[in-house]
Formats: structure tokens, C-alpha cells, sequence
């Protein structure tokens, strides 16, 4: 939500829920409207973000949606706020495999799979993998280190190709080696990485 | 070949870094609303990739507040540049919310890189998206049935009939719409003149899904 209740309300009147959760930059929780939201719902549970910032809006809002998930479903609508916070969530949605609707005002459903988290498109090798490139180091030495945790060459390798197909990893060639390197995406996914494990 | 598309509103700034920081670029693609204001930060776009001497083109949406509509027109271009095997990027920043949120929809269903740029710094972030269609989250097969209940939306299957058409068996369908049903992609509604009966329908936005 940003300072205009008017986008949230639509979303309150077609989409049942038990508990409001609702994720905005802090300054609207000072606006009036605000006050009318919380006049209408009293129990209106407060996530204040940092809306100029899309990676943290991201994270703030994927951990709540896994707070309210313990609870029971969770169902995300995604047209109010800020262009950063929407985007935010719908980033958010799609990687916690949540129901998600777009109210602005009419409700369009957003082709969310449930229960499909980013994590499983993570192969448990993959995760090994991921985790132990934290800089550049050549081909063969994270390969090497792959093998001392039980994984076998070839599917150190196998999850080497993977993950740049996936954006995660780039290889380059220097004076003769491969060279694998973290890329930025790696960098923010990481904390899914770890989920990979235990799941 | 390598192609950037972007989203553009009124200030040509939230695109500039991504033409800058692309290597080896080949065309730029911007699409942008028919405020003068967006037409005039199309004109400086593409005044600064001819200095560049790269090619770019600008796309008037017709309802830039229209997301279905924004999304389907920008997927159709994402595919037809994937399809030809060139290189893509996105970059959503700029345009309306639904515009910037309708190109971040298709970047996550045709795992197209995807990156923002701060208002105040002008520094690109790349957005934590995966290079893998999303669709990939179902099986080739469960694909084949929702796609087949999304071109039939207007006419009613009971899960024995959809096996019929489908060519599976009874017990087959019964598996892939019970993986379906708990993804969300369809929903079973009772038949109006028989309760017993159930149909079996796409979930609203599958059709999105599939493109």
C-alpha cells in the first residue's frame, strides 16, 4: 500500500481473509489513509519497508508471507503501493509460490503455481555448488572442492552448466582456465540456497 | 544478437545506465505510454543509442494501464527475439506500474534477466530471477492438459471426459489434475444441473501462464 487507501480497499472486499498483513513504506502508515484502513480493520498487522529499495521490499515481504504461511494460506494482492513495492511483491509471490491477485481495481489473478518456491528449481548438487562459489576461482578448483563433498565429477560438472544456464554462475576463460564467477543474481539468491538444503 | 527491452515513462535516466551497461548491445526496444512526456523521453532514448550507433525502435502501447494487455504485446515481442536466438534483457524500471509490472510478469515467466534502476542513484540492480521459463514448474504432460482446458475455457469436461479427449487414462488424468489442482492451475466447479457432477476449468491467469 502507498498513501492511497483506495488501492487497497478493492482487494479487501474480493479477497477473504482471517488476518490483514499489510507491507508499505513507512511514511504511509503516518497517512490518513492509513487511519481509515486501520478504522475499517483494527487488527491490521504493520510491515513497514524501505520503498525505494526493491531488493529489500523483497525480502521484507518474503519473510512475512512465510510468517503467515504457518498460520494457513496466504493470498497476496499486489496493485498497491509504489511501483518498487508492487514489483517487489510479485517477485516475492512467484518465488514463495503464493496466490496472488493484481486489483487495480478490477482482480486479475496472477499465474502463480502454489507450493512451487524457487528452491526447487534447485537440484541439491546445484546447491552445493552455489554455495561454495562466493568469488572467482577456476573451474577445476570448485570442482575439486564439489568432490571432497561427496559429490562426483561429473555431476559437479553437470551442476556447473546448470547453474550458468540459469543465470547463476558466469565462466570465462583467463590465460588458459576456466574461470567461474558469482553473478549478481547468485548473490541475492543465496539465502534460497541454504533453504535448498534443508529441504 | 543482443537485445534490451525497457520500460520507459517520462525520464530517460531510468534507462541510460542499462544502454550503457550493456556489453555487445545490438538494438534497444522501449515501450512506452502516448503521454507527450513518454513520447518525448522516447525521442532523447533513441537520440542516445543513434549516438551510440545502436539501433532502437520505440512500441506505443495502446492502454498502458491495461496489465493483461501490456503483458501479452511485450511477451509476443520477448518471444519472437528469443525465438530468432538472440540474447535478452529487460530493463522495468521506468513507465507506469502496470507497465513496469507487466514486463516484470513476462521476465519471470520467460526467465529473461531482469534489472531496475535506483530513482535517486541511477545504479542498475538486477532483479533475483532465474534464466528458466516458469512453466518448467509443471510437467511437459500436466502442461499439455491445462493448456488443452485453456483454448477449451468455454466448454465443460468432466475429468472422464477430458481423459476421452485427451487420449489417457481415467485413472492417468486423475493424477495430473490432482498435481494441477494442488498448484492452483485448475479448479473443479460443480456442474449446475447435476451436483454430483464436477467440471474441470483452468484457474484464472493460466492462460497468462502458458502464454
Amino acid at each position: 500500500m502507498g498513501t492511497d487507501d483506495r488501492q487497497v480497499l478493492p482487494a479487501l472486499r474480493l479477497l477473504p481473509y482471517d488476518r490483514l498483513v499489510l507491507v508499505a513504506a513507512r511514511a504511509a502508515f503516518a497517512s490518513a489513509g492509513f487511519r481509515r484502513l486501520a478504522a475499517i480493520e483494527p487488527s491490521v498487522e504493520k510491515v513497514p519497508v524501505d520503498a525505494m529499495d526493491v531488493l529489500a521490499c523483497l525480502e521484507a515481504i518474503r519473510h512475512a508471507i512465510r510468517q503467515a504461511s504457518r498460520d494457513g494460506p496466504v493470498r497476496l494482492s499486489v496493485g498497491g503501493g509504489s511501483k518498487i513495492l508492487s514489483s517487489a511483491a510479485i517477485l516475492a509471490a512467484f518465488q514463495e509460490g503464493v496466490e496472488t491477485w493484481f486489483c487495480d481495481p478490477e482482480p486479475i489473478r496472477l499465474p502463480v503455481l502454489h507450493g512451487v518456491r524457487i528452491v526447487e528449481a534447485f537440484a541439491p548438487e546445484e546447491a552445493i555448488l552455489g554455495r561454495l562459489v562466493r568469488g572467482p576461482m577456476t573451474l577445476e578448483r570448485l570442482v575439486l572442492s564439489a568432490t571432497r563433498r561427496g559429490l562426483s565429477r561429473h555431476v559437479a560438472s553437470r551442476a556447473v552448466r546448470s547453474l550458468v544456464e540459469k543465470g547463476l554462475l558466469d565462466v570465462t576463460i583467463v590465460g588458459g582456465s576456466a574461470v567461474v564467477r558469482p553473478t549478481a543474481t547468485l548473490g541475492v539468491l543465496r539465502p534460497h540456497l541454504r533453504d535448498a538444503r534443508k529441504a | 544478437m543482443t537485445v534490451l527491452f525497457g520500460t520507459l515513462g517520462w525520464r530517460p535516466q531510468s534507462l541510460i545506465p542499462s544502454i550503457r551497461g550493456t556489453e555487445g548491445l545490438d538494438r534497444v526496444v522501449v515501450y512506452h505510454s502516448d503521454h507527450a512526456k513518454s513520447r518525448e523521453a522516447r525521442s532523447r532514448v533513441l537520440e542516445f543509442c543513434r549516438s551510440l550507433g545502436v539501433t532502437a525502435s520505440g512500441i506505443e502501447l495502446s492502454d498502458a494501464f491495461d496489465l493483461l494487455q501490456c503483458a501479452s504485446q511485450i511477451r509476443a515481442d520477448v518471444r519472437k527475439e528469443k525465438d530468432a536466438g538472440s540474447s535478452v534483457r529487460f530493463n522495468i524500471a521506468g513507465g507506469t506500474r502496470l507497465m513496469s509490472c507487466a514486463a516484470l510478469l513476462v521476465c519471470i515467466l520467460e526467465g529473461v534477466p531482469a534489472t531496475y534502476v535506483h530513482d535517486d542513484t541511477y545504479q542498475e540492480i538486477p532483479l533475483p530471477l532465474l534464466r528458466i521459463a516458469y512453466g518448467e514448474g509443471l510437467t511437459r504432460k500436466q502442461r499439455e492438459v491445462l493448456a488443452f482446458l485453456v483454448k477449451n475455457a468455454d466448454r465443460d469436461f468432466t475429468e472422464t471426459a477430458l481423459a476421452k479427449s485427451l487420449g489417457v487414462h481415467k485413472a492417468t488424468m486423475n493424477h495430473h489434475l490432482r498435481e494441477l489442482e494442488a498448484k492452483g492451475a485448475i479448479e473443479r466447479r460443480p456442474d449446475p444441473t447435476d451436483a454430483r457432477q464436477l467440471f474441470v476449468k483452468p484457474a484464472p491467469g493460466m492462460d497468462l501462464l502458458l502464454g
